[in-house]
């Protein structure tokens, strides 16, 4: 057990401290940063800080009603004027950016006139004074009915086979899965793309026959692997803080960052499929890195093989399009499939909780027959200095007590 | 007790007998030769040894018991396939090694500094291995073989690739292993460093076991069967020689088993095209043993597949 936390130790260490990985786990906070900036750039550009006037002909309106802004430095300024040439005065001297004008029928029509110069006020502005004319629309009724009609109506779907929610204000909560599966799969891909090279690097360095006079393959294997799914984890660290960060950053100045919540059960479903599903690409590496010999041959069987795992994004349509497709179903058991398939369904249905049951038992299954496989070609497969192992070596291998 | 001890071991891959009953031991405090020619079976007879390759039959005892976690870290091998990982610095590299084989990483750096010391090699503890010349990385892993202080130190040619002086600093390093009690295993094809430092060899051809004994007995055994001939004329096709080769302006001739000098002398004395000025038996060296055994079992064999 030592000497497995040792072997894990080390390759953690020697990878963490390689420009590939620096600027593969940076690109993203770099990126989330880049972004952040234009969008708050972009956003207050768009934002006029100049008060918003209005000529209230129906009568309904009183000033003194206004809003409570939690930053009242961002509230809005509003003004009320007496007639539109007043107010037409004012926007013309640049004193408002905006007139809206209430006919003596609004009550009956709803109907408002709008006037601005060059810029229509900005969605915050819109929703500011929106509030204003609720707050003064119910002003007579109740305040807890009066508090709920300002409100407004928010609908929640709720499935009550998996009892996931579904709000119809939350298109990011559906965004969030989609974008945390390309996060996710892109670190394990990484990692296990890490695990071929310090597999190969052991054979072309021919360190093998003197780490196997100190421990077992297992234990090398499971180190490196172990070693390796750390710095997935860290670069998914550095993900995630780099997310909440940028939504935290971002959320004042873009209404639907607002919304957003943290998807406790998705990220809870994908750590449980994570680790194994991690382990057996790990596995599937190792069993190519042994096999071949060179890196160059490695990483074309990989890539190869990487298409199989990939699959469900190359039928992202069929998945959009019905979720529970018999082939999407067939790649959600499939174990190479299974993580990613559930990753995406998850954001634009629910996933009965059979199948995800199901999915994780044959995943797990498989993870473990291959790790035994992968363990006993690596050790075959390292001993065979320039040669790669056939089908024949292979299974001879499999079959040796 | 022996500090290895290896019986009846046989292992065949594919259509091949690489080892086919071969049995040693070794003790503490030897140096113990296991020598024999190309593809003789010896890399596979260490494989064996360290649990590498499993046997078909026979049995490995180490240290009076079956190779587990505890004996590995008793054990220093220096493979024949020689690997550091390259794209790591020296120290770190040879560090992560001897922790692996059960030293604390302080232990292990201040060790570490003493053999880099005196390999000469301190000056490029933090280059990266890729960076060393090969005899650099030759005495890096020479170190990494004997930095955790193993009481079995196995070794596959340690002489490749080394100057004479490092050449002689290993000789004077493998000595004092043995004075300290260690076991050592040394495979090579110099026979000259065999003779220096080996006190039993082990000869291994086409997977078995040729000839075993002390050095002395052996050499002693075979003496007699070694001409030094001075003269003028081609010495090479002699009825009875297995090899002759021009050594310090002489012919150094290796006898075929039974071969008579005497029946050398006169074959050559009836040649008109060769004139002797000097004939005399030689002191035997492993070389020539080594020739005439391993010649001597290829014509026993050849005759007897034909």
């Amino acid at each position: 057990m030592r000497n497995l936390w040792i072997v894990a130790k080390y390759e953690y260490h020697r990878f963490v401290i390689r420009r590939g990985f620096l600027i593969s786990t940076l690109a993203v906070p770099l990126g989330m940063a880049v972004l952040i900036t234009v969008l708050i750039i972009y956003t207050e550009s768009k934002i006029s800080r100049l008060p918003v006037g209005y000529v209230d002909q129906a009568g309904f309106l009183n000033i003194d009603l206004q809003p409570v802004h939690p930053n009242p430095q961002d509230g809005l300024s509003i003004r009320a004027y007496p007639d539109e040439k007043t107010a037409m005065a004012a926007l013309e001297g640049g004193e408002i950016q905006a007139i809206f004008v209430f006919p003596p029928d609004y009550l009956k029509t709803l109907h408002t006139g709008l006037y601005y110069l060059e810029k229509p006020p900005s969605d915050i502005v819109w929703k500011q004074f929106d509030d204003f004319v609720r707050i003064n629309l119910t002003a007579s009724l109740p305040e807890s009915i009066r508090e709920r009609v300002i409100a407004g109506p928010k609908i929640t779907v709720i499935d009550i086979t998996s009892n996931r929610q579904f709000s119809e204000n939350s298109i990011i909560n559906v965004i969030l899965p989609f974008a945390a599966s390309f996060l996710f799969f892109y670190a394990t891909m990484s990692a296990t793309g890490y695990m071929l090279r310090v597999v190969t690097d052991e054979k072309e360095n021919r360190t093998i026959e003197i780490m196997v006079t100190s421990l077992t393959s297992q234990q090398l294997i499971s180190g490196k692997a172990l070693g390796l799914l750390a710095v997935a984890l860290t670069q998914l660290l550095v993900y995630l803080i780099a997310v909440v960060v940028g939504l935290k950053i971002a959320a004042p100045y873009v209404e639907i960052l607002r919304q957003a919540i943290v998807p406790w059960s998705y990220l809870g479903v994908m750590a449980l499929f994570f680790f194994p599903a991690y382990a057996l690409i790990a596995a599937v590496m190792i069993a190519v890195g042994g096999a071949m010999p060179e890196t160059q041959q490695g990483q074309q069987v990989a890539g190869l093989l990487n298409l199989i795992f990939l699959l469900p994004i190359f039928l992202l349509p069929l998945l959009f399009e019905n979720p529970s497709h018999p082939i999407i179903l067939l790649m959600t058991f499939f174990p190479s499939t299974a993580f990613l398939t559930i990753s995406l369904r998850w954001g634009v249905s629910t996933i009965p909780t059979w199948q995800l049951g199901l999915s994780w038992v044959i995943l797990v299954a498989t993870t473990t027959v291959m790790v035994w496989a992968a363990a006993r070609i690596f050790r075959a497969g390292m001993l065979h200095y320039g040669q790669p192992l056939n089908l024949k070596s292979l299974l001879a291998v499999l079959k040796e007590q | 007790m022996h500090a290895v001890e290896v019986s009846h071991l046989a292992k065949r891959f594919g259509e091949t007998q690489a080892v086919s009953d071969v049995s040693f031991f070794v003790d503490p405090g030897e140096i113990f030769g296991l020598l024999g020619p190309n593809g003789a079976g010896k890399t596979t007879t260490i494989r064996i040894l360290l649990d590498i390759f499993k046997p078909d039959v026979g049995s490995v005892s180490l240290f009076g018991g079956k190779l587990d976690q505890d004996t590995k870290r008793r054990i220093g091998y220096l493979p024949e396939e020689r690997g550091l990982y390259k794209d790591q610095s020296l120290d770190s590299t040879l560090i992560y090694l001897a922790t692996l084989k059960g030293l604390d990483q302080k232990t292990a750096r201040n060790r570490l500094g003493a053999w880099l010391d005196r390999f000469d090699l301190a000056g490029h503890s933090h280059k990266k291995v890729q960076e060393l010349s090969r005899g650099m990385q030759q005495k890096a892993q020479i170190i990494a073989t004997l930095l955790h202080e193993p009481d079995l130190i196995v070794i596959d040619e340690p002489f490749s690739g080394l100057d004479p002086v490092n050449t002689k600093l290993v000789k004077q390093i493998l000595e004092e292993q043995q004075k300290a009690g260690k076991a050592i295993i040394m495979s090579t094809h110099q026979m000259y460093q065999v003779e220096a430092l080996c006190d039993r060899i082990v000869l291994i051809d086409k997977g078995k076991v040729v000839l075993e004994g002390k050095v002395e007995e052996i050499k002693h055994k075979f003496a007699g069967n070694t001409l030094v001939i001075e003269g003028d004329g081609d010495f090479t096709h002699i009825p009875g020689i297995l090899e002759a080769r021009k050594e310090n302006g002489g012919w150094h001739m290796a006898l075929d088993y039974g071969t008579d000098p005497q029946s050398v002398f006169r074959a050559i004395a009836a040649r008109t095209d060769l004139r002797i000025e000097r004939f005399e038996l030689a002191e035997v060296s492993l070389d020539d043993v080594f020739i005439q055994v391993v010649q001597s079992k290829a014509a026993e064999m050849g005759a007897k597949d034909a």
